[in-house]
């Protein structure tokens, strides 16, 4: 019975979580974000995007000095999210977060990210798996 | 060994029969009336009407800015499809079909190739295919984008997917002998038609298919989204089995088709690089 309820819910995995349309952004981790430049972003979750090939968190961070930014923070397949634990009601818009992750190579507000700190202290791990991608500790 | 040459002999034999026997039986050993007492759904069905161009009545109409193609580029006129005439719409939710509809085609997922979601695979102008056996699974498998969907018949199957998917979580059950399958976990990006008619992930859509004739299902869809209507409300329209000679299920993948649509900023005039030699 739980091995029935495993499979179905892979099954719901593959067929779906995303359109027929292959996203531009399968890659590998290395082609895309830089390991040298780990960040952590403490900000509130716009929306969560279930997509295949990558999840996407979109996250409102204020710095420092003030200033708003969005940010998008690649994930794991939806697959390997849901295998993990997470769902539609993990990270609901308005929830704060800490995200731990490494920065995009071109500079823009996107980030890889490896692991999610919600507001009770426990962590989601966010990591892509099998694109070269550093693994969530 | 010994018990399975006699059973090859009676393959054979039934093999043989079938090839002598009149059609109309060998066509019954083909498709078999029930299957496991349930009736037997399958083969390839496709909806005739007007109901991908919107589910409401309408009257005719061109498509703006494909003028080039003359009356190929038109909207024919249809009834609705609705039981209870209009989609009974929350003014807001009215007001984004509106912006969908002056957003169109590029508002469409269709345009875009997305997998259509249910009820709208069901009456798009492809055939679809109904693969039902006698285990707890009963496939669903479309024409256009190659969208498919099991429909879990075994109650201890019915769950609600752990997040909101294009073609949905379809729980199936039969009541006498009409398939009811209740489709949750609707993401909210599938539209009904290309009319710009919407809903939102709250929606549970209950789809009832019945054979009334050996070549015609009544379809049934009840859509329930208090997010987005004042009421449940109803598709109805009939579905017939494809006849043609060699008719089978194709694949029509979009995907290359909608490219230029989605990722346009990224193409150019220039001509692609020579292949390497």
């Amino acid at each position: 019975m739980p091995q029935k309820i495993v499979a179905a819910t892979a099954l719901a995995g593959l067929i779906t979580l995303g359109a027929a349309v292959p996203a531009a952004a399968h890659h590998s981790f290395a082609a895309e974000f830089d390991i040298n430049q780990p960040i952590q972003l403490r900000g509130t979750v716009i929306r969560m995007e279930f997509t295949n090939p990558h999840s996407w968190i979109y996250l409102r961070v204020t710095t420092d000095s003030g200033e708003v930014q969005e940010w998008a923070i690649e994930g794991g397949a939806p697959n390997a999210l849901i295998r993990r634990g997470w769902n539609r009601d993990s990270l609901p818009a308005g929830t704060e977060v800490t995200v731990l992750g490494y920065r995009s190579r071109d500079g823009t507000l996107r980030a890889n990210g490896a692991s999610v700190t919600l507001p009770d202290g426990s962590t989601l791990n966010a990591s892509s798996t099998g694109a070269g991608a550093p693994s969530a500790q | 060994m010994r018990s399975r040459l006699p059973l090859a002999f009676v393959g054979l034999l039934a093999v043989a029969a079938a090839t002598l026997a009149p059609a109309t039986l060998a066509q019954d050993r083909a498709r078999p009336e029930r299957i496991a007492g349930k009736p037997n759904l399958n083969g390839l069905w496709q909806a005739a009407n007007t109901a991908y161009w919107n589910i409401e009545a309408h009257s005719a109409e061109a498509i703006k800015g494909f003028w080039q193609l003359g009356s190929l580029a038109a909207i024919p006129a249809g009834p609705s499809f609705v039981v209870e005439g209009k989609i009974p719409y929350l003014p807001e939710a009215l007001a984004k079909r509106d912006e969908n509809r002056a957003g169109w085609p590029a508002s469409d997922p269709e345009a875009k190739c997305y997998m259509p979601g249910i009820p709208r695979a069901t009456y798009m102008p492809y055939p679809f295919e109904i693969v039902q056996g006698e285990g707890d699974t009963i496939l669903f498998a479309y024409t256009y984008a190659n969208a498919n969907r099991p429909v879990f018949m075994n109650p201890e199957d019915h769950i609600r997917a752990p997040v909101d998917l294009w073609m949905g979580r379809s729980n199936g059950r039969w009541d006498g002998d009409t398939l009811v399958i209740e489709v949750n976990s609707t993401i909210d990006q599938t539209w009904f038609d290309r009319a710009g008619n919407h809903h939102s992930a709250a929606m549970i859509v209950t789809e009832r298919y019945s054979l009334i004739s050996e070549n015609a299902l009544q379809y049934e869809a009840t859509i329930n989204d208090p997010d987005t209507f004042s009421q449940p409300w109803t598709i109805r329209m009939p579905l017939y089995r494809v006849l043609d000679a060699n008719a089978r299920l194709l694949e029509f993948n979009c995907v290359e088709f909608a490219e230029q649509l989605i990722y346009g900023e990224y193409f150019t005039n220039e001509p692609a690089p020579a292949a390497r030699p």
